[in-house]
């Protein structure tokens, strides 16, 4: 039985790393940017559902609304001011700029909000739903939900709407989408803002589990690239069921060998899958070097 | 005055004020700062010649670094192996390190490349906080503090300020050998145009190679040095990937695939940081939130870093005395151009 008991945990804490990863992959596959500082974008969502709970009492399930309306915005911002004007530089210039974002968010929240650790108090997360010997927590079912929905609505948006469409249409091949008259620009806006209104809601969606601290995305970015790496670039599916697989070995290897190697052995996985199928396991089949190069 | 100052005769002055200093510089805080500079600048430099040269941006050169440190630490405290021959021990095995990175991961390029680099930086903290019989784990290492030259441990900063000066020495002069050999062209070639550079019959994973064990050798002494330096290090001192950023930084602030452009990022960056971490104690965070601006900046605005700028302030006052000349002889001087 504990088997099982474990194989729901690392499905759910899976349902997490895919919820964060989701707009990563977003980001990654349609404005070609390495967002390192995807981690601390959860970390800002994380604090803004935090100041909403505590200044208006506002449950986080309540104000994920407001949050993902706020880190959108927070998104386009970025895009625009600081993603666009280098756009044209070499991916080298392109890593190193949202490195530098990553560290100053970081120790801004540091020097500002200092390193306590803040959390929640609501009346639903510590509840499970027990069947049988099994418990289930009730937050983290709720973020696995999201995750699926989100993974479902993401899909739908991208295939069947027009929009979805064109941002599907840059993410394959930016001149041609720019000669059919799509506006490259104002769809790297709009997917750097999706992609961030999604950790947005990651973010709140996690305010109930985690405690928020300024480090708090550090530990989540590095999860969140083996993830996009192991699903697949630009596949929304791939980064679901790449952050159910990760959440799975984190889950087992703790069972199987030692709570102290499970970092170690999803990044040996990661660094397996990089050199094996460097395009994912779930790829369109798009080479995962082209990507890494443009 | 400036246009006296030709680069050798610049250099030469640089190279007897580097000599002099610590018998100038006696105030250990200060001495301290200039032992830093030196250390940070010979890692820039080395990670320059992969990251720089090479365009592979490693992001996981604290591998090496913590693999220097750990090497002959372990080996002097468990065996009394001396650290002088511990530099070369730890060269050999960060450089054998390098190769088993390296040869899976130059199949990758760009961005896919870095993370692999991340990622093997983060097994290798793992293993090192896992493996605590052998490591001590998260504890970190101590060095008891028994001054000798064969223990490498000094009483006198100055002592360990001519060791640093040497290793700084030796860098230099493998960036100035890449820089002018064929090893520093074929590696720009790489950067530039990977596919062009082998069309062109580069044997781009060979040359890659080297820079990858130059670097990796480099950075695994610094990290003995470190080591009998601070007397203490710990996984996430040396195995940091904050480390791995900020060496990275200091190459890319001071001109990153330049000989000393490094060596100009450290004498920025190092000082700036010692002041502010004593300046504001308890502002921490202060340091790396200006690091994350200038990284920033330098990235957005001067991609080739502040060297350029700095080599073409000479020629520009000389461009100025020209001019005054001119205004002297009593022509006229047109200074809107």
């Amino acid at each position: 039985m504990t088997i099982v008991q474990t194989l729901i945990s690392g499905i759910l804490l899976g349902g997490i790393y895919s919820l964060i990863s989701m707009g990563l992959n977003l980001i990654l596959g349609v404005v070609r940017i390495v967002n390192f500082a995807h981690g601390e974008l959860l970390m800002i969502a994380m604090y803004i559902s935090f100041l909403f709970y505590t200044t208006m009492g506002l449950d986080p399930y309540v104000s994920a609304i407001l949050v993902i309306i706020c880190l959108f915005l927070l998104g386009v911002l970025t895009q625009r001011f600081m993603i666009q004007p280098i756009l044209d530089t070499p991916a080298s210039t392109k890593i190193f700029a949202t490195l530098g974002l990553s560290i100053a968010l970081q120790n801004l929240a540091l020097m500002t909000l200092s390193a306590n650790h803040l959390s929640v108090k609501t009346s639903y997360q510590t509840s499970v739903i027990n069947i049988g010997e099994l418990a289930v927590s009730i937050p983290r079912l709720v973020a696995f939900g999201a995750a699926v929905g989100v993974a479902v609505v993401l899909y739908l948006f991208l295939q069947k709407t027009l929009t979805g469409k064109a941002i599907r249409a840059v993410a394959m091949q930016k001149q041609a989408a720019f000669l059919m008259g799509i506006n490259v620009k104002r769809i790297y806006l709009l997917a750097f803002g999706i992609g961030s209104g999604l950790v947005g809601l990651a973010g709140a969606l996690l305010m109930p589990i985690y405690s928020v601290y300024p480090t708090i995305g550090a530990s989540f970015i590095l999860i969140a690239f083996v993830v996009v790496v192991l699903g697949g670039m630009g596949s929304m599916f791939g980064a679901f069921f790449g952050g159910l697989i990760i959440g799975l070995v984190e889950a087992l290897s703790g069972v199987i060998f030692d709570p102290g190697l499970k970092e170690a052995i999803y990044f040996v996985i990661f660094i397996m899958v990089l050199l094996v199928r460097p395009s994912g396991i779930f790829s369109l089949g798009k080479g995962a070097e082209e990507v890494g190069l443009k | 005055m400036m246009q006296l100052l030709s680069k050798q005769k610049f250099l030469f002055l640089f190279g007897i004020l580097l000599v002099v200093t610590p018998f100038v510089v006696t105030n250990r805080f200060y001495l301290n700062i200039f032992i830093l500079i030196l250390l940070y600048a010979t890692i820039a430099g080395s990670w320059n010649i992969l990251g720089g040269y090479g365009g592979q941006l490693s992001l996981g050169h604290a591998i090496f670094f913590g693999i220097g440190a750990y090497t002959s630490t372990l080996l002097y405290l468990n065996f009394g192996v001396s650290p002088w021959l511990g530099f070369i021990i730890a060269a050999v095995i960060s450089i054998v390190v390098g190769i088993l990175i390296g040869w899976p991961a130059f199949r990758l390029r760009g961005t896919y490349f870095t993370l692999t680099t991340i990622a093997f930086a983060e097994v290798i903290r793992h293993l090192t906080l896992y493996f605590r019989d052998v490591t001590k784990g998260a504890i970190g290492v101590n060095i008891r503090f028994e001054p000798s030259f064969a223990n490498l441990i000094f009483r006198e900063y100055s002592a360990y300020y001519f060791v640093v000066l040497v290793l700084f020495v030796i860098s230099i002069a493998i960036a100035i050998w890449v820089d002018k050999t064929k090893v520093g062209y074929y590696l720009k070639a790489i950067r530039e145009d990977e596919d062009g550079a082998e069309t062109l019959g580069i044997h781009v994973t060979k040359y890659k190679m080297i820079a990858m064990v130059i670097s990796a050798g480099m950075t695994g002494i610094a990290g003995v040095f470190y080591a009998q330096y601070m007397l203490f290090f710990e996984p996430i001192s040396v195995f940091n990937m904050n480390f791995s950023i900020e060496i990275a930084l200091i190459a890319i602030i001071g001109g990153v695939g330049t000989v000393f452009g490094p060596v100009l990022g450290a004498f920025i960056i190092i000082p700036l940081n010692e002041l502010l971490r004593s300046s504001f104690p308890s502002l921490s965070g202060m340091n790396y939130l200006i690091y994350g601006v200038v990284l920033i900046l330098i990235v957005s605005f001067l991609p080739n870093g502040l060297l350029p700028i700095l080599k073409s302030i000479p020629k520009k006052l000389k461009g100025l005395n020209k001019k005054n000349i001119k205004v002297e002889d009593g022509e006229k001087v047109d200074y809107s151009g």
